[in-house]
């Protein structure tokens, strides 16, 4: 059988290539990437940063709606601005920055070696680049479902748009994409651009929901489309594109329980544009090169408490991570990420020898917990996001088969990233039990 | 305005591209005629790129006799021409006796139709090949002759090529009527397109779907041609590349086949389904039938990282499963490469063979040229150059270095490079089928603003001007007000 050339680059062997030596090299300047650079360099660490775009800033850049800040400076800022603190921060500082610049690959030599450093390899108009740390921090950020992954039928015409594209053509490039929009997905990212859409001029004749809720923050369904007129349909989807150059229309579908299209529903909505915001999916392809592995609910990285990846010295925060709904718990993860990239870097992070080895799972309606590892018996915060709304649940932590906590009875929506501090002793618990798993499970309160 | 040729090939799909590459060898003025903008827009584009071995045909059908010929003459295409070509043997797996019963019948005919190097294997065999193959496979057909390409790809490089020696590929050129002037004449046939008329001595049907109408226009053959709609879905990359699996086929098709591509994807392809003319509708019964079968194969496939599913038609004549290759029984001076459906990629360079001996022996005059040049330089990929060429590329101009398509790992000059091809891209759909650009797993989610951009600036018109694929199929209306 004839052999395939590999599309990994084998970074190791390229003597011509420049070499410039740090501490930490921080993949992706958005707002994980800036936060991760500048809580490492505050921690004394050589920092650099590679971005692809001409700009730090990353997505933040088209986010131009209003919602940002409010909880890291107590105030409402649009997303450039919110970006422009973090970019102002950067510029004050000696932190690399490598802009223009794509990371073909990371090569991150024998794990096994106390000295051992990551090499990161990057091309820019300048030509390549090799940059050495003995710590990374994967900052990448998350792409967009496209129409082909959530399998909608049809034809293929033109006016098929992610909604993030959208939001680039309008806010960037100044341009219109179409005069009458159909959104599908009632995500964060949908919900803003029915409202961006609507004060550009393009008619949306609705926002279209496979699930029985809307799927973005509560504040959004009010302020884009209660404000605006525009209605929102749920279990309802579109089940067939039309139109063989432009869209024409689409077909939209009520859905049973099990999110099966229900014959005779069907409905044509006339429409020269669609847009999806059906999803976001961490952009891990690079971490998967370098070895990371990944946890299938999150799609982002399998991480311990201070967001080490399995591979040591590489750190993950961010979308790249696992999905985040707002800017600002981006930026308080990446900066406990840039920090222990600095510690692990610098010899000064405690934890060099692990206290211990659990893994963290989900159980009940939560759909992931994270970190899915902790080896320190200290203070930890669980991330998780439930699957489904309820109106009474509560949070409870079992090891052996154990309950070693449980939370209050309240209520938990899957727009919203949750946030939950482990204390150590329960941990020293789990550990008393002779346990090795520590399971974080959402159970809905029948009667409540 | 009427220009006149020796030859007009109706037609730029692979069988078109092929057969001008071929002719263009002589010393004739040949024209590409061509109702899309583009190259490959028919069912050209709209297949799973599979380099069939040869032993599905029914010995002594014309496909028998042209398939298991194109799957030999790739090899030497691909280096002349300078395309991807994987030829990594195939498997058709057999679950229990009454398989193993057919992949025997296949083989009888592999070895009459002249497929090379054939073999039934067991188990272990069929895992040493393809370790991913389902465990429940009993027995399979070995053949190592099968390969696979980029269909667009083998397009482009083969009318590149022609139009280096000399051809004129003239596109959208929809032939509205054809004008047949009595015999002797040294340009009978007048094409009318709305891109200006042609005049041709000899008339070559190329038009995959449309082979009937252009046929029936020239008053000669009548085929009815059947849309046998084909579903396929392209599945993201694999550390490694997945040998080509067939099922045992089925009396219509070759059932749900899984292949790997030449650019580390994974394909599943194709369903079979007689719909309306013209329908490249992708349906959910259709692409559910492709992951069930795929599963099949390769239990352990990840069907749910689909970069992409699409639908063509195969051009099929009604009452035959077989090609017509040959000059036309009523009209002298016509010749047809008609219902060129599967196995069409596969046969692409055999069926242009074939066609220049059924002209020979129709008499027409076939001198080579001295200048004649069949290479075709490949153009840089850059994500497939060794890091030392990388570095090369982007010395000799930065934009090597300015990636515009994340997933594929294309470079502005790449793009520019494909629009600026003779003959080049027109369309976002067009730099994606000769660089990839958009290709990938995040379907132009983040370049294809960029694309438009450069396309604009390279073709010298406004953004709202830039097309998807062919005419109307615009992407963005144009500037916000308030903003000129």
């Amino acid at each position: 059988m004839a052999e395939f050339k590999s599309n990994a680059i084998d970074c190791g062997v390229v003597e011509a290539v420049q070499t410039r030596a740090f501490d930490v090299a921080v993949i992706g300047g958005g707002p994980a990437g800036m936060a991760a650079a500048l809580a490492a360099h505050k921690a004394g660490a050589r920092v650099a940063i590679v971005e692809r775009e001409q700009h730090l800033g990353g997505i933040l850049r088209q986010c131009i709606h209003p919602g940002f800040g409010l909880s890291h400076f107590k105030q409402e800022l649009t997303g450039p601005e919110y970006a422009q603190r973090f970019i102002d921060k950067v510029h004050a500082t000696d932190i690399a920055l490598f802009l223009n610049s794509m990371v073909l690959g990371i090569d991150s030599g024998e794990p096994a070696e106390d000295t051992a450093v990551h090499t990161v390899t990057l091309m820019s108009p300048a030509g390549m680049l090799q940059l050495t740390g003995r710590a990374v921090v994967l900052a990448m950020g998350c792409r967009e479902r496209t129409r082909s992954e959530i399998k909608i039928p049809g034809s293929r015409p033109a006016g098929v748009f992610t909604a993030g594209l959208a939001q680039r053509y309008i806010n960037i490039e100044n341009l219109k994409p179409g005069s009458r929009a159909v959104i599908l997905g009632s995500g964060d990212i949908g919900l803003i651009m029915a409202r961006r859409c609507t004060l550009e001029g393009i008619s949306v004749e609705g926002v279209y929901e496979l699930m029985p809720y809307a799927n973005g923050l509560r504040r959004n369904v009010k302020n884009c489309l209660d404000d605006f007129g525009v209605p929102l349909h749920l279990s309802t989807t579109v089940t067939r594109v039309i139109g063989h150059d432009r869209l024409e229309a689409v077909e939209v579908s009520q859905v049973d329980e099990r999110l099966a299209p229900i014959p005779g529903t069907e409905r044509i909505i006339p429409c020269d544009t669609l847009l999806l915001s059906v999803g976001l999916i961490p952009e891990n392809e690079l971490s998967v090169a370098a070895g990371v592995e990944l946890d299938p609910r999150t799609r982002g990285a399998v991480v311990d408490q201070s967001l080490q990846t399995g591979v040591p010295g590489i750190f993950a925060c961010g979308n790249v991570l696992h999905v985040h709904d707002l800017a600002d718990n981006v930026t308080t993860e990446s900066e406990r990420a840039g920090a222990a990239a600095a510690a692990y870097a610098l010899g000064t992070g405690a934890g060099a020898v692990p206290d211990c080895e659990l893994t963290v799972s989900p159980a009940g309606i939560a759909g992931y917990a994270l970190p899915g590892r902790i080896t320190a018996v200290a203070l930890t915060k669980l991330n998780f996001r439930v699957r489904r709304p309820v109106d009474a649940a509560r949070v409870r932590i079992l090891a052996g088969g154990v309950e070693l906590f449980a939370g209050k009875v309240r209520p938990f929506k899957p727009s919203v990233m949750e946030s939950f501090p482990l204390p150590a002793k329960v941990i020293k618990q789990a550990l008393d039990l002779g346990a090795s798993k520590i399971v974080l499970s959402v159970d809905p309160i029948e009667e409540a | 305005m009427t220009e006149t040729f020796d030859i007009a090939i109706v037609g730029a799909g692979i069988t078109g591209c092929a057969i001008a590459r071929q002719l263009a060898r002589f010393d004739l003025s040949i024209c590409v005629v061509e109702a899309a903008n583009d190259i490959a827009l028919g069912a050209s584009k709209a297949n799973g790129g599979l380099v069939h071995a040869g032993y599905d045909p029914t010995p002594g059908t014309v496909k028998a006799q042209v398939n298991a010929r194109g799957c030999e003459l790739y090899g030497t295409w691909a280096q002349e021409l300078g395309f991807l070509f994987c030829r990594t043997g195939s498997m058709v797996l057999g679950f229990n006796d009454e398989d193993r019963a057919h992949l025997e019948q296949l083989r009888r005919n592999g070895y009459v139709n002249g497929v090379p190097e054939q073999s039934i294997v067991g188990p272990d065999r069929i895992h040493e090949l393809e370790p991913r193959a389902s465990a429940d496979a009993t027995c399979a057909l070995w053949c190592p002759s099968t390969g696979f390409v980029d269909p667009f790809e083998v397009a482009i490089a083969a009318l590149e090529n022609a139009i280096a020696n000399g051809a004129t590929f003239m596109r959208s050129a929809t032939v509205e009527a054809i004008e047949v002037a009595s015999s002797g004449d040294d340009a009978r046939f007048t094409l009318a397109t709305p891109a200006g008329n042609v005049r041709c001595r000899y008339l070559i049907n190329a038009a995959g779907n449309g082979a009937a109408d252009i046929s029936h226009m020239a008053g000669a053959e009548e085929f009815q041609m059947v849309w046998r709609q084909g579903n396929i879905v392209v599945l993201d990359k694999e550390p490694r590349t997945l040998m080509p699996l067939y099922p045992v086929p089925t009396p219509v098709s070759k059932g749900v086949i899984v292949t790997g591509t030449v650019h580390g994807n994974t394909v599943i392809t194709a369903t079979a389904a007689v719909r309306e003319p013209g329908d490249t509708q992708t349906y959910a019964s259709d692409v559910n039938a492709l992951l069930t079968g795929a599963h099949k194969l390769v239990p352990d496939l990840d069907t749910r990282r689909v970069v992409r599913a699409f639908a063509g038609g195969r051009p099929v004549i009604q009452g035959t499963n077989d090609f017509f290759i040959g000059q036309s029984a009523v009209v002298p001076g016509l010749f047809q490469a008609a219902g060129i459906q599967s196995p069409g990629v596969a046969s692409a360079p055999a069926i242009a063979e074939r066609m220049e001996l059924v002209m020979r022996e129709a008499g027409v005059e076939l001198h080579e040229r001295a200048d004649w040049n069949p290479i075709r330089r490949e153009p840089d990929d850059f994500d497939r150059a060794p890091l030392a060429r990388k570095e090369e590329l982007i010395e000799s101009d930065p934009a090597w270095g300015q990636i515009v398509c994340r997933c594929e790992t294309v470079p502005e000059a790449e793009i520019v490079a494909a629009i600026r091809r003779q003959p080049g891209a027109v369309s976002v759909e067009g730099v994606k089928r000769r660089c990839r650009a958009g290709m990938g797993r995040c379907q132009s989610g983040f370049c294809q603003s960029r694309l438009v951009t450069i396309l604009a600036r390279e073709l010298g018109c406004d953004p709202s001007e830039v097309l998807l694929e062919d005419a109307g199929s615009w992407l963005v209306e144009g500037p916000l007000k308030g903003v000129r």
